[in-house]
């Protein structure tokens, strides 16, 4: 009781914040108002979430409401309480961040006030998504999150692409509400109630009822998140954003989407497998085509963007992994699965947010995040470029960062061979080397972008480099890197507060509650410790001993007239890839090329990289109106073709009327 | 015995390899060739001359090479490399093996880019792509052999099974898929020209074209020592004997990887580079090979 009033004073606290926010005169007091509100709110949801925590208890208590409501059960388990951990901080440090990227936009009069109050709102929409069982409030901070996301991204609305990246946006993230409310539509008929609990009675007794939430919510849900091919909304709006809206909706707020889906496998009880392996395909499916678009960006935020999509898919292969241990009746399984799961959902949004601050800080000295035009930004920009290099690493999964953590752990799901067939045991063996292929891709993407951004000089020459990020924007990024290497060499800090979390994965399955995810990576983790040690100690020992050196110029192979215009570039560099998984990566070229031997007009070359769904959406969309032009005005001239879509039309009413019979 | 053996094997042989590579080629193009520990003496040179630096450069260029060393050896610690066991082993070790494997090559790509050289990132493009095709191939193999033995660790998975039908076809895929990924992963032929220079070289040579000194012979070493671990983990599917704590076992294990030396420089004698183009496909050869490793497991038969 006293946990949840607690819980529940961080609402007030923070709408106070962001009716200060909005109420202040200047900039700094609005800033300094929702941070500090922030602060407070996040002290006080972390005081409270400790017992459940630490005591593995839910605290529960049920409010009567008025009608149409009827009652209100404020119910914080385990597995709320772990997105709740680093939710508000992360938030928190992003408004910290926004301080000094906005500052520019200050100087020139822009009002911060409805920006920070958004900020704050965020924080609000967590709290109510992560801590109340009730269908209404859910859909209530659902909405929250999506609207002021969407106010959040169109910051610089005077811009007519990112208003309709906003916009883009808004639609998708709606037609994922249509979806969600049908659900709850369906289980509030089926039960008569709101309440989270109510539905789970019902779906734990009704696989047929189960099946169809399940789809229903998947989409929804993978809608929120940006799985592939629902992702299209996601690179614009990654691209469009401030720096710290695109982390945060990248890392933190889209979260939301996997915790509602986690949230309802729990309610569900026991899946069937076909979920898991549905989930497990989906996941692969993401995480293969995000890191493919990854590879082939020349916007720092786009690609950033993409990688999102791919680690969703990376966190959602591991939930496959549990269902299907769940399904099989393997607690071990199960404990892997949800467990690597959790853990990188932590991971990417540890290190995600640190890449958008840094892509964000580059952006603030440029003003630019053209790969092709980047370059040698390593000695401009030094702490920066340290940053993004250990967000990166940590991207592609590489020890000893926190990245190849989770990402061992799903190995050692898919690679246990706990299948009860053998054929099952072949496809995860699969569902592994897929991983091994987007870890690769990812590998290649992110020595490309940090390759190309940071090292070697800068290929447009007119770039003029700024002064360095402000305080306000580095503490953000540093507290996030060490972060990062910390749960890369001791994750025990995070699997304290994963393993409740997967707990309550466990009593579902009646298996006894010892999580052993800490068995698993204990050589490994010391392999990890020991091999971050030597690294350590070697490169200062190498850089301590410091020789004679000379400096000269790049080896050209003896062309002595090189300029920075002819180091490879971004497309150069993802060239064969791209060639390789043409189908998947669409290249949309313009050329005028030069014809005779004395070319009389000017040429040109222009290749875009397009998004092969997107794009494939667009057609439909803009071919739609005439394809049903089309098709009626066949109907009357073609009998044969009236005929055809007579019979179509009565083997569907057929169907359904069978299904009805049935 | 075992550590000792692993220590002394991941000291000396790595040199005597691309010794014996080399004096193979030479013996074969009729000269008598370098010294068989010529690599020895080129690394004591090189660690004493004074390196040349590139003004663009930065700290990564000049921390790559350690960065390389140091996951080579990584990588060796999970192996066995003198036909008995590893010196460190646990579960899923292979996929740590992998993932320090990548952690060097990106080091050595980043050092490449950060010479801002059109031809050295041209050499980390290939190895970033060749790498996305290799990986996979890695797992499905591991994969495979995990299952047919029940046992997770590198080690432990490295013994030759020959006990069924499916088993044998399991075998004669794994080692083709394995030696795809040798050939690859330390730059020969058909795959890459280590003896050229230049852009005619395509992969890895080029990416260390600006590194001299004590950097070059780190990343020389590097790659000996990559090679001679992949060489170990072929071996040890050849040896009858492999996982034996005895003499005999250390012996063949030796004599195997000296064995598949003398076969790389024959073939590097015999046969020329793949086009650039072609180099794809031939690493979905090993792809292939990987899957038909894994799904000979369905011919086994029965689950355990």
């Amino acid at each position: 009781m006293v946990g949840s009033a607690l819980l529940l004073t961080s609402i007030p606290i923070l709408l106070i914040g962001a009716g200060l926010a909005a109420g202040l005169r200047t900039n700094h007091a609005r800033g300094i108002a929702a941070l500090v509100t922030q602060a407070l709110a996040t002290l006080v949801v972390l005081i409270s979430i400790w017992p459940v925590l630490a005591g593995h208890a839910t605290i529960e208590v049920i409010w009567p409401w008025p009608a149409p409501i009827d009652r209100i059960a404020f119910r914080l388990d385990a597995l709320g309480a772990f997105f709740l951990a680093w939710s508000l901080p992360m938030t928190l440090l992003g408004t910290l961040y926004a301080v000094g990227y906005l500052r520019p936009y200050f100087h020139a009069g822009r009002n911060g006030g409805p920006h920070f109050a958004l900020l704050n709102m965020t924080s609000v929409a967590f709290v109510l998504i992560y801590s109340v069982q009730n269908a209404l409030v859910f859909l209530l901070g659902w909405e929250i999150a999506a609207v002021a996301a969407w106010l959040l991204v169109i910051w610089d609305y005077r811009k007519q692409k990112i208003r309709f990246a906003g916009f883009n946006y808004l639609v998708s993230t709606h037609v994922g509400l249509f979806v969600l409310v049908a659900a709850f539509m369906l289980l509030h008929s089926y039960t008569g109630s709101m309440d989270f609990a109510a539905f789970g009675t019902y779906l734990s007794s009704h696989p047929v009822g189960q099946g169809t939430v399940f789809l229903l919510l998947g989409i929804s849900f993978a809608l929120k998140s940006a799985f592939f091919p629902f992702h299209t909304w996601l690179p614009r709006a990654h691209a469009a954003a401030p720096a710290h809206v695109s982390a945060l909706m990248s890392g933190v707020i889209h979260k939301a989407g996997l915790f509602g889906f986690l949230r309802f496998t729990l309610l569900a009880g026991k899946p069937e497998e076909w979920m898991g392996w549905s989930v497990l395909v989906f996941g692969a499916m993401s995480a293969v085509f995000g890191v493919l678009y990854t590879a082939t960006q020349r916007d720092l935020k786009r690609l950033l963007g993409y990688s999102s999509t791919e680690n969703v898919g990376i966190a959602a292969m591991a939930f496959g992994v549990g269902m299907l241990g769940w399904a099989w009746g393997n607690p071990g399984l199960a404990t892997l699965g949800f467990g690597a799961g959790l853990l990188h959902l932590l991971n990417h949004a540890l290190f995600k947010c640190s890449l958008f601050y840094a892509a964000g800080a580059v952006y603030r000295a440029t003003h630019t995040i053209d790969l092709e035009r980047l370059g040698g930004l390593a000695r401009r920009l030094p702490s920066t470029t340290i940053f993004f290099l250990v967000g990166g690493l940590a991207m592609c999964g590489l020890p000893p960062l926190n990245g190849f953590v989770s990402e061992f752990l799903i190995y050692a799901g898919l690679l246990s061979g706990a299948a009860p067939t053998t054929e099952g045991d072949v496809v995860l063996v699969c569902a592994a080397a897929v991983l091994a292929f987007v870890g690769a891709v990812g590998a290649l993407s992110t020595t490309r972008a940090f390759g190309l951004t940071f090292l070697g000089a800068a290929r447009d020459p007119s770039l003029h480099v700024g002064a360095e990020e402000p305080r306000s924007m580095a503490i953000p990024m540093a507290v996030h890197s060490v972060a990062i290497v910390v749960l890369g060499v001791y994750p025990e800090v995070a699997l304290w507060l994963v393993e409740p979390a997967v707990q309550r994965f466990q009593l579902a399955l009646g298996a006894p509650a010892t999580a052993n995810l800490a068995t698993v990576l204990g050589p490994v983790l010391w392999a990890c410790r020991g091999l971050a040690v030597v690294l350590g100690v070697a490169m200062v020992a190498a850089w301590r001993r410091r020789r004679t050196a000379r400096a000269s110029v790049t080896w050209g192979c003896g062309y002595t007239a090189g300029t920075a215009r002819m180091q490879y570039t971004g497309s150069s560099f993802s060239a064969q890839l791209s060639t390789l998984f043409r189908p998947a990566l669409p290249l949309v070229t313009h050329e005028h090329l030069p014809t005779a031997a004395f070319p009389q007009h000017a040429s040109h070359l222009s290749t875009n990289h397009v998004d092969a769904v997107e794009r494939r959406m667009f057609e439909v969309l803009g071919q739609g109106e005439q394809f049903v032009q089309d098709t009626s005005a066949r109907i009357p001239e073609q009998p044969r073709f009236a005929f055809a879509a007579g019979l179509l039309a009565l083997v569907v009413v057929a169907l359904v009327a069978l299904g009805k019979m049935l | 015995m075992s550590v000792v053996a692993n220590i002394i094997a991941l000291l000396v042989m790595p040199i005597i390899l691309v010794g014996t590579i080399n004096r193979v080629k030479a013996r074969w193009a009729g000269r008598r060739g370098p010294p068989i520990l010529q690599l020895a003496f080129d690394l004591w040179r090189l660690a004493r001359k004074t390196p040349v630096y590139s003004k663009l450069t930065t700290p990564v260029f000049r921390l790559g090479p350690i960065v390389v060393v140091v996951t080579a050896i990584a990588s060796a610690c999970v192996v066995p490399l003198a036909g008995t066991t590893s010196l460190i082993a646990f579960p899923f070790d292979f996929v740590w093996f992998a993932y320090v494997w990548s952690l060097g090559r990106v080091a050595l790509m980043l050092g490449a880019l950060d010479t801002g050289s059109s031809f050295e990132g041209m050499g980390a493009s290939r190895e970033a792509t060749f790498a996305t095709l290799l990986e996979p191939v890695l797992f499905l193999v591991a994969g495979a052999l995990c299952l047919h033995s029940g046992a997770r660790s590198f080690a432990a998975v490295l013994v030759p099974r020959l006990d069924a039908p499916a088993a044998v076809v399991m075998w004669v895929a794994a080692i083709a898929a394995l030696l795809i990924v040798v050939q690859v992963e330390s730059a020969r032929m058909p795959v890459d020209d280590p003896t050229t220079h230049l852009e005619l070289t395509m992969v890895h040579e080029v990416m260390i074209l600006d590194h001299s000194g004590a950097e070059l012979a780190f990343l020389q070493l590097g790659a000996a020592i990559k090679m001679f671990v992949g060489v170990s983990v072929v071996a040890m599917l050849l040896n009858p004997l492999a996982g034996e704590h005895s003499l005999a076992a250390v012996a063949a294990h030796l004599g195997l990887c000296l064995a598949i030396a003398v076969a790389i420089g024959l073939s590097e004698s015999l046969i020329a580079r793949l086009k650039l183009r072609v180099v794809p496909q031939y690493i979905v050869v090993g792809l292939i090979a990987g899957g038909i490793a894994l799904l000979s497991m369905l011919g086994r038969g029965g689950h355990g």
